[in-house]
């Protein structure tokens, strides 16, 4: 039936959730990007909340929450702030990983390292499959044994700088699929400069050369590893999308709020049209964003190996919307939109690096598209 | 629990409309966009089917008192229902689909307001025997998205009301059996002098004077219709005197223009979201058979058909939320200009793209192109988009005690 009640649980759950990124995250948001790292009050909170293991499977002391459950806590946590959720240390985007596959051998070791301690240690997610080489430093997987060797640089993810441990997807020199999991360490950070957004979550590339992976570190090859990284990858799209539209749902009400409060020409700037009907369409973006990536949680657990459409059609929406709402934020808040002693600006900046680092827009796009066109009938009605 | 499947019956329902449309629709659709009618045969065929429009299934949303009781019941799902049969009707057809046989917009004033006596006496006319349609007359050539503006005036005489006036843009206002007339007692009293009649066909004083001639939905009847002395009597008055005396200085009248709007408008965004659906889904299939499979052309193809369907899925998902507000008694102005908004604006879009995709080709004889021709008014009717944003908008700033 449908319905867009949430259950009772769920929404005690993001209550906590929302209560959490008002009182803790937002406030705390600056601090965080000028330290670089969610600072130690909020992580430790975090994790004591049980923020880093909605995704991690029961048998991993996780909490195994739908996704639908999921997505709903990542919005009301993102609600405060983008930057700092991306970078609760944990598994991070590795969780869906570990969440499909928790008994791979190679997972072990870092399973052991975590139940053992208070919070998960963090975890660089590198994914490049879908990836065609761009640059000369890109990063090589070459088979060597029953093993691979590891060259070149990965392109900036989250919790690179910390990371404990790296996951990687990739396609070899022999254009088979593999994913590795890598505990040891022995990989060079390299720390950038960056400065657009999403600061605080820790971003930084990982630089290999001449890295031997041993067969014990490969959780997938071939078929099995495309099939494993298309179900993970589906998972990971719903939630960074779900993280996407708690950071809209934030520039919405703030922008409500001031164009309330702020007066120009002897009212307040609410009621010129120019401004309450972009707030309108702000609203309009979130709303269908929301239903879309609700849809994408739903779907991708019900028919796992036929919902990439779905995701990739969330998480399209979701970038593109995401982009249109904090730069409206901005735009409407006009010079203090621009200045950092309120949050629009950096809402702007998270919101465009969260979207160059989670896929490209035309590329989420193709492939959808390309799924449309595959099963399409040629039968005109 | 959050959920985007149908439940057992709302999936029969939209499997029989789309039979429906399929098989009895389409196959007149461009015939009788030609003709700008639809043929009576055939509209007595399909009455007797038992198949109408009914847009009254809103009505439960209308009416704030019920709101606890209807919680306590079993669960509703009329307006869903509803908005799930208006999607399947409008992709076979929207001019026809307007003009099928009903109440149409003039059944959720009259179920919401109405008294039970003038629920029966109007609501109970639509039977097999012959088509028969109702109307709502609310626009004027001075007022549309501002609709305390009407100057159709009711003078109180004994035993009813005088109307003069004009209005226009009445869908099936000519062939209707009757028409709920919005009209001012006094324009000094601005939303408040408002209220609301029904006019019987025939009534001496009213009469249609000219059916307008339009860039698309030509199949579908939009009158003008004119009131000149027009007596009526005091039990056509919608909620009759106790609806107005009882709500002292409220805008009643208005009220009920706009409450209906509530009602209406994710119908008429369902409606949006099924043309749409149905220009994307001929396009998607011509694009699969003449299309190149690789190059240029193919890329572009494959990335607008892919951001034409999540654009439709989204609007259809608003239209939803706005129905299942509805359903369990809560309010829903706002989800309900939001998927008007976004439904109008994206079927028109959808539509666009879908030409675009056809080509100069798409121009000859296509079902897209009578599409895009009906699909624009669904941005305008009903309360245009901007009226959609003003309301919107007005919501969103409630809270902080801004009108706007």
């Amino acid at each position: 039936m449908i319905s867009f009640q949430p259950t009772d649980e769920e929404q005690s759950f993001a209550e906590m959730a929302l209560d959490f990124a008002i009182k803790h995250i937002r406030p705390n948001a600056r601090l965080c990007e000028k330290e670089r790292t969610v600072i130690s009050d909020i992580a430790q909170k975090a994790v004591e909340l049980g923020f880093s293991t909605l995704e991690l499977p029961e048998s991993w002391a996780g909490l195994e929450l739908p996704l639908i459950s999921q997505v709903q806590i990542w919005q009301a946590l993102s609600y405060g702030d983008l930057a700092v959720v991306q970078g609760i240390p944990g598994a991070g985007d590795a969780a869906s990983l570990i969440r499909l596959d928790p008994d791979a051998p190679p997972l072990q070791a870092y399973k052991d390292l975590g139940m053992g301690r208070d919070s998960w240690p963090p975890v660089a997610f590198i994914d490049v499959l879908n990836r065609e080489r761009l640059y000369k430093s890109d990063l090589t997987l070459t088979p060597s044994g029953s093993g691979y060797v590891l060259n070149g640089t990965s392109p900036p993810v989250i919790q690179a700088r910390t990371a404990e441990s790296a996951a990687i997807a990739a396609v070899d020199d022999q254009g088979e699929a593999a994913v590795l999991w890598l505990n040891h360490g022995g990989w060079q950070v390299k720390e950038g400069d960056f400065r657009l957004g999403l600061l605080a979550a820790g971003l930084g590339r990982l630089s290999f050369n001449e890295y031997h992976v041993g067969a014990e570190e490969v959780i997938a090859r071939g078929q099995a590893a495309l099939e494993l990284m298309k179900k993970v990858e589906n998972r990971i799209r719903v939630l960074q999308a779900a993280k996407e539209v708690g950071l809209m749902e934030a520039a919405l009400n703030y922008v409500v709020e001031y164009t309330a409060g702020r007066k120009a020409f002897g009212q307040e700037i609410a009621k010129f049209q120019g401004v309450s009907f972009t707030v309108a369409d702000m609203a309009f973006e979130t709303a269908a964003c929301r239903h879309l990536v609700w849809r994408a949680a739903l779907k991708v657990e019900e028919e796992p190996s036929d919902s990439l459409g779905t995701s990739l059609s969330a998480l399209y929406r979701a970038h593109k919307a995401m982009r249109f709402v904090t730069d409206s934020a901005v735009q409407l808040l006009g010079g203090h939109g621009y200045v950092q002693e309120y949050p629009a600006e950096k809402w702007m900046r998270d919101a465009q690096a969260q979207t160059v680092l989670y896929g490209r827009e035309k590329d989420l796009l193709m492939r959808r598209g390309e799924k449309i066109l595959e099963t399409a009938k040629e039968e005109i009605r | 629990m959050i959920s985007y499947e149908m439940s057992p019956q709302q999936k029969q329902i939209k499997e029989l409309v789309h039979w429906f449309a399929e098989n009895e629709m389409r196959p007149i659709s461009l015939e009788a966009d030609r003709q700008e009618k639809v043929p009576d045969e055939w509209l007595e065929k399909v009455n007797r089917m038992g198949i109408q429009l009914n847009t009254s299934s809103f009505v439960g949303s209308a009416r704030s008192g019920d709101t606890e009781k209807s919680a306590k019941k079993k669960e509703r799902e009329g307006n869903r229902l509803a908005v799930i049969a208006s999607e399947e009707m409008a992709w076979g057809d929207p001019a026809i689909a307007l003009s099928l046989p009903g109440p149409g917009l003039g059944g959720p004033p009259v179920q919401s307001s109405g008294t039970p006596e003038q629920k029966q006496r109007f609501l109970s006319i639509f039977t097999k025997d012959k088509p028969r349609w109702g109307a709502y007359a609310l626009t004027e050539p001075e007022a549309g998205s501002d609709a305390s503006g009407i100057r159709t005036t009711a003078k109180k005489v004994d035993g009813g009301y005088v109307l003069n006036g004009q209005k226009i843009f009445i869908t099936n206002g000519g062939r209707a059996s009757w028409v709920v007339v919005f009209a001012t007692v006094d324009r000094n009293l601005g939303r408040a002098g408002h209220r609301a009649f029904v006019v019987e066909k025939g009534t001496p004083g009213f009469r249609t004077t000219h059916l307008a001639h339009k860039m698309g939905l030509r199949a579908n009847e939009t009158a003008e219709l004119l009131f000149e002395d027009c007596f009526v009597p005091a039990e056509n008055l919608l909620g009759g005197e106790e609806l107005y005396a009882s709500a002292g200085n409220r805008p009643s009248g208005f009220q009920v223009a706009m409450k209906t709007f509530d009602s209406t408008r994710p119908i008429v965004a369902a409606m949006a979201v099924g043309i749409a659906r149905a220009a994307y889904e001929y396009t998607k299939a011509i694009v699969k058979q003449e299309y190149p499979k690789h190059g240029q052309l193919y890329h572009q193809a494959v990335m607008m058909l892919a951001d034409m369907e999540q654009e439709i899925d989204a609007a259809r998902y608003l239209t939803w939320e706005a129905a299942w507000l509805a359903d369990v008694g809560k309010a829903n102005a706002k989800e309900a200009a939001m998927c008007k908004a976004v439904a109008g604006k994206m079927a028109l879009k959808v539509c666009a793209e879908c030409l675009e995709l056809l080509g100069p080709e798409g121009l000859d004889g296509h079902l897209v192109e009578k599409l895009y021709r009906d699909v624009k008014v669904f941005d305008i009717f009903e309360g245009t988009n901007q009226i959609q944003h003003l309301v919107t908008a007005r919501r969103l700033y409630a809270p902080y005690g801004v009108h706007v």
